[in-house]
């Protein structure tokens, strides 16, 4: 007995050490890691690294997937310990942290040999800003561009008798559907869920209003368009016909929504596909709609969406550095950015390669005005975003909460959401 | 003469001893304590960015002990301390005693009971936050009710609770069930021919002869249960607009540190907490002379 | 008369015994239960509300989904290794330890003991960057090793086995060392045998706190086929976000590998009187 328990231990001793030393490669190639926490972009990403080691054979590039919170996480501690993965996405809530740190490969003159305003040339300005540090320099390479529609059930309209909301449409179109859908079907109307990008941010910038000022130091919850939006924004959750964000805390408006018991919610265009994977039962029961223009606004037509985009990133002192940069360099050309765009899952920064995402649905037999995504992008705003984020997104998030469980009046509230972002915002320049 | 022959004895049995102490204290300074001594150090500075500090003395003490909701999530870890800790080691130890008499069926009972554990937390509180749905849950359409378990600031904590114990009786009744086993049969046959009754076998042997046990599984518990994070936070997230009623310390922390970034005031979080775990085991270590049983 | 009485009363412990064993029973299966049935609806159903209690149309898709977007037999593995290594670091350093603590003189005792506690009362979350920069710095991340780091040692372990250790009478071990034996073998064959139970619990305790552990194998792997059954299942939660039959049918094919596990160590319990009866 004893003596298996040795030979046990000692087999166990062998095995933990070769598992110690795993597998090492060692077929004299380059091998890279990419890092990205969207596992539905495994795919479209392996893709393009496949293209790039078509012409790069004695590179390996492989892609590998870690959930959004432990990403970021797990990307902070790999800096500050200086082994970031060799390529990874960044997003623009982050981009600014760790550019501004120095942490990022500056990427401005990237394409110096072949053309200087290659970016200015091929890419949005939205695109473009998403990926620039503070000083204005590039620290990645756009990747992708997004905004956010109205989704809405076609079956509750046609039950209220209400025509399907199209570019016309207005705040007041958007209640009245609301109303009627709500009396002649009981399923509620559109679904006013308390959230920055999919939620009162749009109708802010319709309203004529902003979250933050044009360079970033200030809040505008003090100007008079933000503050007409958020009344209304707010209000919405007076009508029966919209849940309180009590409700929204335990049924998200697209659970709601593909459950069939809410009719209209806003939802960004990067979950489309994954919603029609999704509800096959569904296809051809709902569609998507610009977002409803404000009626009156105080400055500019009325029309917003909010667009955010990724970006492609290495580290600044990465051992890999060198031929990082050469991979990021191919993932910015049109080549790469069309095989991107053509499995439907994201949009393409790249100006001119965005119709195969279109494509993608129509060949995957979802009939889905999908369109609507390309005709916002000419009247959409940069996400909201400074360096001070981080530290002003929960407490703004508990103040409106007040306001909308009714313990703190809306007014006293936007005083004091533009008092926290003025706040962390002057201390975030102060330390610079 | 003869004491030194003695000291030499003790000297051969401290060296053992050190030599068996040696893999676990060495490792646990290195793994644990080093970190937590970096812990005491970065409260003191501001987090600049990415492991970078500015030394600047007291502030996110006097920042972090002037916020109101800091002493709310110290009496929401409090209460939920209260709620689950007594109630649920007194779960598990009757588990445990059931589980071990001789019933029909005790392996698949016992199965059940320890099935919670080897569930991912995930799916578990995937699971209940569907029961305990305000709208459309199981729990309201069976008690008849209308309560929002998990939006209404007075229940919800109360869910966290019986989630809380639901998944830790298999844990508690594990180790308690060992603690039961090591309890000689001998003792029960001596006190069946006295004719005690089974309340006072009960009370004067199996309470005296598990309480090493017990005490083990308290102390664990309520620490565990003051560092309370995962549960409350898969149950409630931070946009549900009941998070501050039931926000905990550590859920507090991982708001202050991983979310906000602001290392320096989340590591005072982490020290209060010690402190109050610190507390309450030096008093339950005072305390255990009175009932914990060692040596029969 | 009064044996009659004694009946019962033995009688009623015994039907309040199974009226609590039966509801506890309910209360502890009821999920199970859901997750099962929900394992096997189409994504609609499973979202519907209100929600229906069997699948209206049954289907063993979500399995094969599963099955198809993680490299199981890896996990299976990954997660077998790693807690194989947790449980002999814990019993094999946590036995001695607790032992010394428990049944030797040594100077510095209370002070060591106390960096036990102290460990104990220590969140887990500060840990983490630490230690992964640790795993990073010795080039070992995605590796089994990294995946055993943070259970090299146990405290929790150390101080459960003391407690073991401490209900066990001082002169078993005093005469096996009047007997010959040095003070390891005295430990060694004579002691630690007595402590098969609590070294049993203990096992299963490291064993399922591991599986369970869910940030570091996130934290210290990136490649699915390094990544043990919670982290994968993690993965999969950002693949299927809203998709809960596909998770549901994740997590019961995780579970797999710990009922197994179970069934074997579920004699060890019973056995476990037995083998300690003799004191």
């Amino acid at each position: 007995m004893r003596r298996i328990s040795r030979i046990t231990a000692v087999l166990l001793a062998a095995v933990l050490l070769l598992s110690l030393f795993g597998c090492g490669a060692s077929d004299g190639k380059t091998h890279l890691k990419f890092q990205i926490w969207d596992v539905a972009q495994r795919d479209s990403m392996q893709a393009i690294c496949d293209a790039y080691t078509a012409q790069n054979p004695d590179v390996v590039i492989e892609v590998q997937v870690t959930n959004w919170s432990e990403y970021w996480t797990k990307l902070e501690a790999a800096a500050e310990s200086n082994t970031m993965p060799d390529i990874f996405w960044m997003h623009t809530n982050q981009i600014l942290y760790y550019a501004d740190f120095g942490m990022l490969a500056d990427v401005t003159d990237l394409y110096a040999d072949v053309d200087p305003g290659f970016y200015q040339q091929h890419y949005s300005d939205i695109s473009i800003d998403n990926a620039k540090g503070s000083d204005g320099r590039m620290y990645g390479v756009p990747k992708d561009k997004d905004n956010i529609v109205l989704v809405y059930n076609k079956e509750m309209f046609d039950a209220a008798k209400v025509s399907y909301p199209d570019e016309s449409w207005t705040w007041d179109d958007l209640v009245e559907a609301s109303d009627k859908i709500y009396k002649a079907t009981g399923k509620w109307g559109y679904m006013a869920y308390n959230d920055e990008q999919l939620g009162y941010w749009p109708f802010v910038y319709q309203a004529g209003g902003y979250v933050l000022n044009d360079d970033k130091t200030a809040a505008g919850f003090d100007q008079p368009g933000t503050q007409k939006a958020m009344e209304f924004y707010v209000g919405l959750q007076q009508n029966d016909w919209c849940p309180d964000q009590t409700y929204f805390a335990e049924t998200q408006p697209g659970i709601a929504f593909f459950s069939e018991i809410g009719s209209m919610y806003l939802e960004g265009n990067w979950e489309l596909m994954n919603k029609c994977n999704s509800f096959p039962n569904l296809t051809g029961k709902w569609d998507i709609a610009p977002l409803p223009k404000c009626p009156d606004p105080v400055s500019g037509d009325g029309r917003a969406t909010i667009s955010n985009g990724l970006c492609y990133a290495t580290a600044a002192h990465g051992k890999t550095r060198d031929i990082a940069l050469d991979v990021l360099k191919f993932f910015g050309t049109e080549e790469a950015q069309r095989i991107a765009s053509s499995y439907g899952m994201a949009v393409s920064a790249y100006i001119g390669t965005e119709q195969p995402y279109y494509d993608a649905f129509k060949k995957a037999g979802y009939d889905i005005d999908i369109q609507v995504v390309e005709e916002q992008f000419a009247y959409s705003v940069q996400s909201v975003n400074n360096a001070a984020r981080p530290k002003w997104k929960a407490p703004v998030l508990d103040e409106l909460n007040k306001a909308y469980n009714g313990t703190q009046p809306l007014d006293v509230t936007l005083q004091r959401m533009q008092k926290i972002i003025n706040d962390a915002t002057a201390a975030n320049l102060a330390n610079r | 003469m003869k004491e030194q022959k003695l000291s030499a004895a003790a000297k051969r049995e401290q060296n053992w001893a050190w030599l068996m102490v040696a893999p676990t204290i060495v490792g646990l300074l290195a793994l644990n304590l080093w970190p937590f001594v970096q812990t005491i150090y970065t409260s003191f500075c501001e987090h600049l960015g990415f492991g970078h500090y500015r030394f600047n003395g007291v502030q996110n003490y006097i920042d972090v002990f002037s916020r109101p909701e800091f002493w709310k999530a110290t009496w929401n870890t409090i209460y939920f301390c209260i709620l689950t800790v007594p109630l649920g080691v007194f779960i598990a130890l009757l588990v445990a005693m059931l589980l071990n008499a001789k019933i029909k069926g005790r392996g698949f009972f016992r199965t059940v009971f320890f099935l919670p554990m080897i569930c991912a937390p995930a799916a578990v509180t995937m699971v209940w936050r569907w029961l305990f749905n305000g709208e459309y849950g199981i729990l309201n359409q069976l008690f008849g009710t209308s309560i929002s378990w998990l939006t209404d600031s007075k229940w919800v904590m109360l869910a966290c609770a019986v989630v809380a114990i639901w998944s830790n009786i298999g844990y508690d009744a594990v180790l308690l069930l060992s603690g039961l086993q090591n309890i000689s049969k001998s003792y029960y046959e001596a006190a069946e021919i006295d004719g005690t009754t089974k309340v006072k076998q009960f009370f004067q042997i199996t309470l005296p002869m598990v309480s090493p046990t017990l005490f083990v599984v308290l102390i664990m518990r309520l620490m565990a249960s003051v560092k309370v994070y995962d549960l409350i936070f898969m149950m409630v997230e931070d946009t549900n607009p009941a998070v501050t009623s039931v926000q905990s310390l550590m859920y507090l922390f991982y708001r202050e540190s991983f979310v906000a970034g602001s290392r320096g005031t989340g590591s005072v979080i982490v020290i209060w907490t010690v402190l109050i775990i610190g507390v309450v085991t030096v008093v339950q270590f005072l305390g255990q002379k009175k009932w914990v049983n060692y040596d029969v | 008369m009064k044996s009659a009485s004694l009946e019962q009363s033995k009688k009623i412990v015994k039907v309040l015994t199974y009226a609590f064993l039966a509801l506890g029973t309910i209360v502890m299966i009821f999920p199970f239960l859901w997750m099962i049935l929900t394992s096997s609806k189409t994504v609609p159903e499973s979202m519907q509300i209100p929600p229906t209690i069997l699948p209206k149309e049954f289907t063993l898709k979500n399995f094969s989904d599963v099955m198809q977007s993680l490299p199981f037999v890896n996990l299976y593995i990954n997660t077998g290794l790693m807690i194989l290594f947790r449980v002999i670091c814990a019993v094999v350093f946590s036995s001695m330890a607790g032992y010394a603590f428990a049944k030797l003189k040594f100077k510095y005792k209370n002070l060591l003991f106390g960096i036990v506690l102290v460990q104990m009362s220590l969140p887990s979350q500060i840990f983490i960057i630490p230690q992964y920069q640790m795993v990073a710095k010795l080039g070992a991340a995605n590796t089994i090793f990294a995946l055993v780091f943070p259970g090299l040692v146990s405290a929790f372990g150390t101080f459960f086995l003391r407690q073991a250790y401490m209900g066990i009478p001082t002169e078993i071990g005093e005469a096996a060392y009047l007997d010959g034996c040095n003070q390891w073998e005295s430990f060694y064959k004579v002691m630690f045998p007595l402590t098969s139970s609590s070294v049993a619990a203990l096992t299963v305790f490291t064993a399922v706190f591991a599986y369970g552990d869910l940030m570091w194998p996130q934290v210290v792997t990136s490649d699915v086929k390094m990544m043990t059954l919670s982290a994968g299942l993690a993965n999969l939660r950002g693949q299927f976000t809203t998709n809960f039959p596909v998770l549901m049918a994740g997590s019961l094919l995780a579970m797999l590998p710990m009922i197994v596990l179970y069934l074997i160590f579920q004699r060890q319990f019973i056995e476990g009187v037995a083998m300690t009866g003799g004191k």
